[in-house]
């Protein structure tokens, strides 16, 4: 589940999901609305591995992965294949489509970033620069 | 750290000033440039707790500002700006921004709006297919690795053998578009590949190009200098580093957020990463940086050649060659000057550096009555070409306001007005508008901003900067 808080400028953003992996597809999802856009070329699927013990920031590493992929591979992402984490990072295989992908998100930043387990669910706050 | 503020915690110094007094981790005091309807504003968000994180950095000196346009942002405020001592003091990637020397370029037609006439929608139609917009496009420059480097260190100069760039317009551009140390080695491999493609491009958000005519004059002397006359066209160009950009401050953020511990500092907020600006990791970025700024400079500059030939082919040759650049000027940057007897680095995040006359940093033919500074108001609305005064080098280190700045989200905008009815509402007053996409134009809606005409009242009344003239839009181009 997610929400947009009230932000002036920015898009700032709560998430909730069981678990922490599916947080992170979660938040997948999210930036695949935000930047879904034309999609009618071949399926394509990336294969990503991130490091990094602080999962708050592996997060954020996560999603500009998909930035990254959506400006230069022009990837329309889709879904989640796969993904793992573990305490050392995250490895997933994603899927989508060539096409022109809305670049509505230039990047994400480290204000106010949370996440956190609390009460059995998993939580995430995040900033988007738009 | 206080999570809002009431305006009745801040102490009113002055006519357009406000304080907040330096407590608990704050190194300086924190200031508002403001009238009591915009600090009622600006007191609605999470602008001022920002701007007193600012105040925490190591090295700030003199006071965190906030220029009457601030509003809530990520680290730092849109329309802060902090000094901080050379050489030990911090440099902070989030001062500056994800979107690198974000700015403007303002060009002047050799046509009256009247001598135009009919002519007005071919001319923005022509704006619009001249230059991509959109975030992700390609532009129409195939650069090599090699040619994408010579631009990051040397900004728009890089296109003068390509036809793309006069000498004159070198001249009148901030820095004259090359911010000095520069260094692609420091730009990942992430962000060349983002800006390769890139360059000449609008991208989307609030970034537009607008067709003008100018209005009332407010200073004729120095409307005269800049080549404005009353009924006169303008366009005026906002745009910045794109991806390139985005990804030079993404790097460095994560570096910076990574050494803290190093160097000894803790942060309200991670988005303030910094580093001594004589570190390693400090002499990288501002090498970075600068390569991104510079390749913003030449962002515009390639722009502005393509309105001078979307110019031609709807006016003749002849206007495109007299159109004639006014001035192009950083919003988003961190730069080494002198202030109050001492080098500074001044952040400026949303905001303009505003020198007033007799300035050796501007260009000659502009010294005897000072910087030009463009204040785009929000689409729809007037804009502003002001003159940069004496106060802004007391008061401000040699800086005012970028905008109207926004005043609603764009949830709430979107949920006000409708982008197919804000689009009737401007063609209904004669401003032609080339945006694809409805959900677009609501974000960016009039009321989603503050009064434009209040803010820089606020600037000139505090001595910063002074009112040249009104550009008022009759055509729009959004990404």
């Amino acid at each position: 589940m997610y929400r947009f808080v009230e932000h002036t400028a920015e898009l700032e953003l709560e998430l909730e999901a069981p678990t922490e992996a599916a947080l992170f597809e979660e938040a997948f999802r999210v930036l695949a609305e935000l930047t879904s856009g034309d999609a009618q070329g071949a399926a394509v699927h990336h294969e990503l591995e991130l490091e990094g013990e602080d999962h708050a920031l592996l997060l954020v590493d996560w999603l500009h992965e998909l930035l990254f992929l959506a400006e230069v591979e022009e990837l329309v992402p889709e879904t989640v294949v796969s993904l793992e984490l573990a305490g050392g990072g995250l490895r997933a295989t994603v899927g989508g489509r060539r096409g022109h992908p809305r670049h509505l998100v230039k990047a994400v930043t480290l204000t106010g970033l949370q996440l956190r387990l609390e009460g059995g669910i998993w939580h995430a706050r995040l900033v988007l620069d738009v | 750290m206080h999570v809002s503020f009431s305006t009745s915690e801040l102490t009113r110094l002055d006519e357009t000033t406000w304080e907040i007094p330096r407590t608990g981790e704050m190194k300086v005091p924190a200031r508002v440039f403001a009238d009591p309807e915009l600090l009622a504003a600006i007191a609605g968000d999470r602008s001022l707790e920002q701007l007193v994180n600012v105040a925490t950095l190591p090295g700030v000196v003199e006071a965190a500002l906030a220029m009457p346009d601030i509003h809530q942002g990520y680290g730092f405020p849109v329309g802060g700006v902090a000094a901080t001592a050379l050489p030990d003091g911090v440099v902070s990637p989030g001062g500056v921004g994800y979107d690198i020397n974000c700015g403007v370029r303002l060009l002047v037609l050799p046509l009256t709006d009247a001598e135009l006439g009919g002519r007005r929608e071919s001319l923005v139609h022509e704006l619009s297919r001249a230059i991509p917009s959109g975030a992700g496009k390609h532009g129409p420059l195939g650069l090599s690795p090699r040619e994408l480097d010579e631009v990051l260190v040397a900004g728009p100069s890089a296109l003068l053998e390509r036809g793309l760039c006069h000498e004159e317009d070198l001249e009148r551009t901030e820095s004259s578009g090359c911010l000095p140390g520069a260094d692609p080695a420091m730009v990942s491999e992430r962000a060349h590949l983002r800006g390769a493609g890139q360059l000449g491009t609008l991208g989307a958000g609030n970034h537009f190009i607008e067709l003008q005519r100018v209005g009332e004059l407010f200073d004729a002397a120095a409307a005269r200098a800049y080549g404005l006359s009353e009924g006169g066209l303008t366009v005026l160009i906002h745009s910045g580093s794109r991806g390139l950009g985005h990804q030079v401050c993404t790097d460095y953020v994560r570096r910076m957020d990574s050494i803290g511990d190093r160097y000894g500092i803790v942060l309200p907020d991670r988005q303030l990463a910094c580093a001594p600006a004589s570190s390693p990791e400090g002499q990288a970025y501002l090498a970075a940086m600068a390569a991104a700024a510079n390749f913003a400079f030449a962002n515009r500059q390639a722009m502005a050649a393509a309105v001078r030939g979307a110019v031609s082919r709807v006016l003749g040759r002849r206007a495109a060659d007299e159109t004639r650049q006014v001035y192009d000027v950083a919003h988003n940057v961190a730069k080494v000057e002198q202030h109050g007897g001492r080098e500074v680095l001044v952040h400026r995040k949303g905001a303009t550096r505003a020198f007033p006359a007799g300035s050796a940093d501007i260009p000659s033919v502009y010294r005897p009555v000072g910087q030009p500074v463009f204040i785009p108001g929000s689409m729809g609305t007037a804009s502003f070409v002001l003159v940069g005064d004496d106060g802004s080098m007391q008061r401000s280190f040699g800086t005012t306001c970028h905008g109207a700045g926004r005043a609603l989200s764009r949830t709430a905008a979107k949920r006000r007005i409708a982008g197919s009815d804000l689009r009737r509402q401007l063609e209904a007053r004669g401003i032609v508008v080339r945006c694809p996409s409805n959900q677009g134009l609501a974000e960016e809606a009039p009321l989603a901003y503050k009064d434009v005409e209040r803010v820089v009242e606020v600037v000139e009344r505090a001595g910063l900067a002074r009112r040249v003239a009104r550009l008022l839009p009759i055509g729009v181009v959004k990404g």
